[in-house]
């Protein structure tokens, strides 16, 4: 393939840009726009009347009842267990993950035998296992992590294995050429040429975790954040319910983005 | 291997570098086997530059997988120095026909590579990895990411990144094959320059005719399947050369006496994909 090497012209780099910036802030407007319709229908409903006032509480007590929420300390407590639970389950399913994932990679033999498991348990409801898990690991934090690794194990192993059979052959040529060891050749050319698929497979292995640790949580559990957002529903609080989970979603969110960063992966 | 044992032992084989001899190479088992490389005999000198020429399918690049060490199974032997390869040689450097630059690597980086692999500390490495990127003219690129280089740029950091492990036999497969006529031919003066300058024993594969002839002291013509060697042609253009060359008579006369021999092989070449190809419509 033979790219053209053209000095970029900097004027059109810098018109580029121009639109570029532009197209962020008429996004960002649309995006803002949007999340004020949104509560503005949702305050229209509930003062209208039309639902039950408990279903639809105003935004003005579910945003007074987030503040309190966030001035509770059982709530850092809650966090911090859930937390843990993603960063631990994330920690071993991704390790294990990485390393059947290559694995599966490397060896052809072991790929074509195994990785028809891997690939079609990957979409099943890993919740399922719930049950066996508790009864392995109790209803405390142990069985959540031992869920969540084991969610986010497959997306892992199955973007770890496809990346390095992605490596190009060239450049394995091109190490074996210069004499390379193994050890060299695993850690100056495989890994680099790796790196993409596998954080990639990490962030969705993370999205996978927190989305377990929850859901489990809400399941049986006496701490975490799912815990607490069952503590509230059992009593009918609607508008800290509310609070609660727009408190997940931007934790989540900041979880996400700050992945992103780390990983540097993009969207 | 010091230019001493180099001599020594060039003396005895008759100054030959590398020797091929009697390879041959044979793909699948039973009716279905394909020949690549049928018995192919010939020997590059110490200094010596030698084009493989051939259409496509006659083995070359499986020539080239042999010599470079890439490729284990075969009967006959490369010698170097007198010894039958067993993998890639450290006396060989491969340049490859495909984009082989690490692209997470910047200039300086994958020149310096084959030394980083050696263990060379950083400071000679920055010395050596800036000498050869010189070399190739890539000076006041060497922060750039391949990405941000064209076809022909991230192709001379290849050969540079080669040059850099000395290489005794400097091995390349069609390495601008890729690249536009007016790059292709620059890029030629620039290995004529550097061979001539290194003095450096080079064995070129490649399909382009003009190419073969600018660059080379001696090429090695091949049949269309199975690959045999039909000729070997000696081109006694002076050097120095440069790109020049190519507008000079005794150039047009090498050119068109080769590509009689090559016409022939590449218009079997031709008719076999051509049948192969209604074979398979019919199919």
């Amino acid at each position: 393939m033979a790219a053209t090497g053209q000095v970029k012209n900097p004027t059109a780099t810098m018109g580029f840009a121009g639109r570029r910036v532009s197209d962020t802030r008429s996004t960002n407007l649309i995006r803002i726009m949007l999340l004020l319709v949104i509560a503005g229908g949702w305050e229209a409903l509930s003062r209208s009347g039309l639902l039950f006032r408990d279903v639809v509480p105003s935004i003005f007590s579910i945003w007074a009842s987030m503040w309190k929420l966030l001035g509770t300390p059982a709530f850092y407590v809650n966090l911090q267990v859930t937390a843990w639970e993603i960063f631990a389950s994330l920690a071993i399913g991704a390790g294990l993950g990485v390393a059947v994932g290559i694995v599966l990679g490397a060896n052809r033999f072991l790929g074509a035998a195994f990785e028809p498991y891997v690939y079609y348990l990957a979409p099943t409801p890993r919740i399922i296992f719930f049950p066996v898990m508790i009864m392995w690991f109790g209803v405390g934090v142990a069985s959540k992590i031992a869920l969540g690794a084991l969610s986010c194990f497959f997306t892992v192993a199955l973007s770890t294995a496809g990346g390095m059979r992605e490596v190009d052959k060239v450049l394995i040529r091109v190490g074996r050429s210069f004499r390379a060891t193994p050890w060299q050749m695993a850690t100056k050319i495989y890994l680099p040429a790796m790196r993409a698929p596998v954080l990639n497979g990490i962030r969705l292995g993370f999205g996978t975790a927190t989305v377990t640790a929850l859901l489990a949580e809400t399941k049986l559990s006496n701490q975490g954040l799912g815990f607490m957002i069952m503590q509230i529903y059992s009593r009918f609080d609607m508008p800290s319910l509310y609070g609660l989970l727009i408190i997940v979603f931007i934790l989540a969110g900041i979880g996400n983005l700050i992945l992103g960063k780390v990983t540097g992966t993009s969207a | 291997m010091t230019l001493a044992s180099t001599a020594a032992t060039g003396a005895l084989s008759g100054q030959s570098q590398l020797v091929i001899e009697n390879v041959f190479k044979q793909f699948g088992e039973g009716p279905g086997a394909v020949t690549a490389v049928d018995h192919v005999s010939f020997d590059v000198k110490p200094g010596e530059f030698v084009s493989v020429i051939g259409p496509s399918g006659c083995g070359k690049s499986t020539l080239f997988n042999i010599i470079g060490g890439l490729l284990d199974e075969y009967s006959g032997n490369v010698m170097i120095e007198r010894e039958r390869i067993a993998g890639p040689h450290k006396a060989v450097g491969m340049v490859f026909q495909e984009e082989s630059t690490f692209p997470w690597r910047n200039v300086v980086e994958n020149v310096a590579f084959p030394l980083e692999l050696q263990g060379v500390n950083k400071s000679e490495r920055l010395d050596r990895a800036h000498h050869f990127i010189d070399l190739v003219g890539l000076k006041g690129f060497e922060k750039l990411m391949p990405s941000a280089l064209s076809g022909g740029m991230r192709q001379r950091v290849s050969i540079a990144r080669t040059l850099v492990s000395g290489p005794q036999i400097l091995l390349m497969d069609e390495p601008f094959a890729a690249l536009d006529e007016q790059t292709r031919l620059l890029l030629g003066d620039k290995i004529t320059q550097i061979q001539q300058d290194l003095n450096q024993t080079t064995l070129l594969i490649t399909h382009n005719l003009t190419e073969a002839v600018q660059l080379s002291d001696r090429i090695v013509v091949m049949t269309y399947r199975p690959g045999k060697v039909k000729r070997i042609v000696n081109i006694d253009l002076p050097r120095p050369r440069t790109s020049d060359v190519v507008s000079s008579d005794a150039f047009g006369h090498y050119v068109a006496e080769i590509w009689a021999d090559l016409r022939e092989e590449a218009s079997r070449g031709m008719a076999d994909s051509e049948s192969a190809r209604r074979a398979s419509s019919r199919g």
